[in-house]
């Protein structure tokens, strides 16, 4: 409104969507920026294809606002909007060859028979499948399918690209193929992607800003390696794998570290931050799984970050092993590099004691309220 | 292919439901092959077996009549009858296939009550439709009356087909349309109706087949002058030639041809689209 936007910036400003009684979309506050790669990653249900089909038009929303490139987008259909969308299941149209499929935006927009082809061609050549112009959808593979539907797309010049779930449908192999060229046509067109997927690796490898949901809300949105290495949340941490959490009591804080104890009697020392947190208050913090150090128990007592445990179960990776730790009430999760496992092998019902450094420590902004109606508490990754 | 899987003999359900099937098939064509072949009968007359002195006499005397009844007036009725409901049908069971693709404020209600003309039974809603068209002092006609007692008995069909064509079709064709700068219109035009077209021509083939045969709605509907189902059966009952039976051949054959064009039409058009040409 005030400044001045560049045409692929999207604002969401208080967007909301209620279905019924129910909100699928609380509330959100979002800006992405002009030419970056956004993921938007959630579990099914959290909202997250809701806000793209609301960027794209084909929902309106309940309450809030939409600008892309600083205009107002609430109410106008796709075209005006300057978004393209990407259908998950691609909708190419079964009745038209690959060449109309892609010559569909100009024909509707009235250019004639031979430029409409002409400029399909054009795009087909781009995406390498101009061989293909004359098959039907139906005789595609479904990398094929969604290269076609992505030169569809990209016919309309479209400033903001919207892909839901665009890999779904697609096996391990092409899956990985796909991402690749996906990240490289975003670099070479320069527009704002807006990618829904509830793939955690997926969202990492792609993306430059990861926007983490939750039953319709943000719980945090930040680059790639800050939602990995410093969730912000309990939710944030367990789902995007890879972390323990850990609660315990504050009890007092000395020379920039805080002391928490928690409920077994473990002392655990985080960097203190900014605030400094008041003794006998709830805290939880976040150790990435990779960061765990495991020595048998009996070799030393436990001091600060470290905790005592009973091996559940071992699991082997190929560059690691994952070792899972039934802490008497509570599971810890430890990836040794496979080096470290196999020069002091441990066992299922071994008695462990996990050990962490204190830099490794990540303060979460919400106390974990535990597992209950957490499914990605035991979620393993 | 299956049975190159299996080992051993076939269980002995096999031959019953073997024998079953066999008897259903004799009980389907059996009558049809009987008429068929008795429409041949020779200048004996004779409306039994065997067919003496084969001859094409009856068809003649069909088109020719001298003690047949009006044959040619009858089908002349029927068959405009049949396009009529059939264009009817499939023009009401699409727009509303659209309309309850979105549920509106009693949606249920209305689609329970177009199937429940279903099971009306076709006489009583015949006698119904007359007194009706008599009370409103209107004269019942093949193309007034007929018409819509016959649509009451093919557009339930019709609707329960685009139902069912409609619930497969993805929404997101539509949405690509649209996100693609396609007007409300345009998408119907390019998009929904070319993929649907297969389930109208059977909606098509519904109204027509269910109209062109239809006896219980037409019975007292139709006014003086008789559709041809109307005209078979009075013939059964006052004509004692196999001239009968070459009507019941040559209707049959009409039907067969209705079906056939439509039924390969759908397989040209899907064929097309899965690519072999």
């Amino acid at each position: 409104m005030n400044s001045i936007e560049n045409p692929g910036d999207i604002r969401l400003v208080n967007l909301t969507k209620k279905f019924g009684a129910s909100y699928a979309v609380e509330n959100i506050n979002l800006t992405i920026p002009h030419g970056s790669y956004c993921c938007l990653l959630g579990p099914s249900g959290c909202g997250k294809t809701t806000i793209l089909r609301m960027i794209a038009g084909h929902e309106t929303p309940t309450s809030g606002e939409i600008h892309i490139g600083g205009e107002m987008m609430v109410g106008k259909p796709p075209v005006e909007r300057g978004t393209a969308m990407m259908f998950q299941s691609y909708a190419l149209f079964p009745h038209l060859s690959i060449l109309d499929n892609v010559a569909f935006y100009l024909k509707m927009r009235g250019v004639g028979k031979d430029e409409r082809r002409q400029k399909a061609e054009e795009m087909l050549r781009r995406v390498q499948l101009i061989s293909l112009k004359d098959r039907m959808p139906a005789q595609l593979s479904g990398g094929q399918q969604q290269r076609v539907a992505l030169a569809r797309s990209l016919i309309t010049n479209p400033k903001v690209l919207l892909l839901d779930e665009p890999l779904s449908a697609l096996d391990e192999f092409l899956r990985l193929k796909m991402r690749g060229e996906l990240k490289s046509l975003q670099n070479e067109l320069g527009i704002t992607f807006v990618h829904v997927t509830h793939t955690q690796p997926e969202a990492i490898a792609l993306a430059n800003m990861v926007v983490v949901m939750d039953t319709g809300r943000i719980d945090q949105a930040d680059t790639a390696s800050i939602i990995f290495n410093r969730p912000k949340t309990p939710y944030v941490a367990r789902f995007m794998g890879g972390q323990n959490v850990l609660t315990g009591t504050v009890e007092g804080s000395k020379a920039g570290r805080i002391r928490l104890k928690d409920a077994r009697g473990a002392i655990f020392e985080a960097a203190a931050g900014d605030s400094t947190p008041a003794p006998g208050s709830p805290m939880s913090f976040a150790v990435r799984r990779d960061r765990i150090k495991l020595r048998k128990s009996g070799k030393g007592k436990a001091a600060a970050n470290e905790i005592a445990g009973v091996v559940e179960a071992t699991e082997y990776q190929g560059s690691y092993v994952k070792v899972t730790v039934d802490l008497g009430g509570g599971v810890f999760v430890a990836n040794l590099p496979d080096g470290d496992y196999f020069a002091d092998p441990v066992d299922k019902g071994d008695g462990v004691i996990a050990s962490w450094n204190t830099a490794d420590v990540n303060i979460l902004t919400i106390v974990d309220t535990g597992a209950a109606g957490d499914p990605y508490v035991n979620a393993g990754h | 292919m299956a049975a190159s899987q299996s080992y051993g003999p076939r269980p002995w359900t096999f031959y019953v439901l073997a024998a079953l099937f066999a008897l259903f098939v004799v009980f389907l064509y059996g009558p049809m092959i009987a008429v068929l072949v008795l429409s041949f009968q020779g200048p004996s007359a004779s409306l039994v077996f065997p067919l003496r002195e084969p001859s094409l006499l009856w068809f003649d005397e069909l088109f020719n009549p001298r003690r047949v009844g009006d044959v040619v007036g009858a089908f002349n009725r029927s068959l405009p009858l049949a396009v009529m409901v059939m264009v009817l049908t499939v023009l009401i069971s699409v727009t509303a296939g659209f309309a309850f693709r979105r549920r509106f404020k009693g949606s249920t209600a209305i689609f329970y009550m177009a199937i429940a003309s279903l099971i009306v039974p076709g006489l009583v809603l015949s006698i119904g439709t007359l007194v009706t068209f008599r009370y409103l002092g209107l004269p019942a006609a093949w193309y007034s009356s007929a018409l819509g007692s016959h649509l009451s008995w093919a557009l339930p069909f019709g609707l329960l087909i685009m139902f069912a064509v409609l619930g497969r079709l993805d929404p997101s064709y539509e949405e690509a349309a649209h996100d693609l700068g396609a007007t409300k219109w345009q998408t119907v035009k390019e998009v929904v109706v070319p993929i649907v077209f297969p389930g109208m021509i059977a909606v098509a083939l519904f109204g027509f087949t269910l109209s062109y045969d239809e006896f219980p709605r037409s019975w007292l509907t139709v006014g003086s002058k008789n559709t041809l189902p109307l005209e078979i059966w009075t013939m059964t009952t006052n004509v004692t030639s196999p001239a009968l039976y070459a009507l019941g051949t040559v209707t049959t054959v009409i039907s067969f041809i209705v079906i056939v064009a439509a039924l390969s039409s759908i397989a040209v058009i899907q064929r097309k689209r899965s690519g072999r040409t």
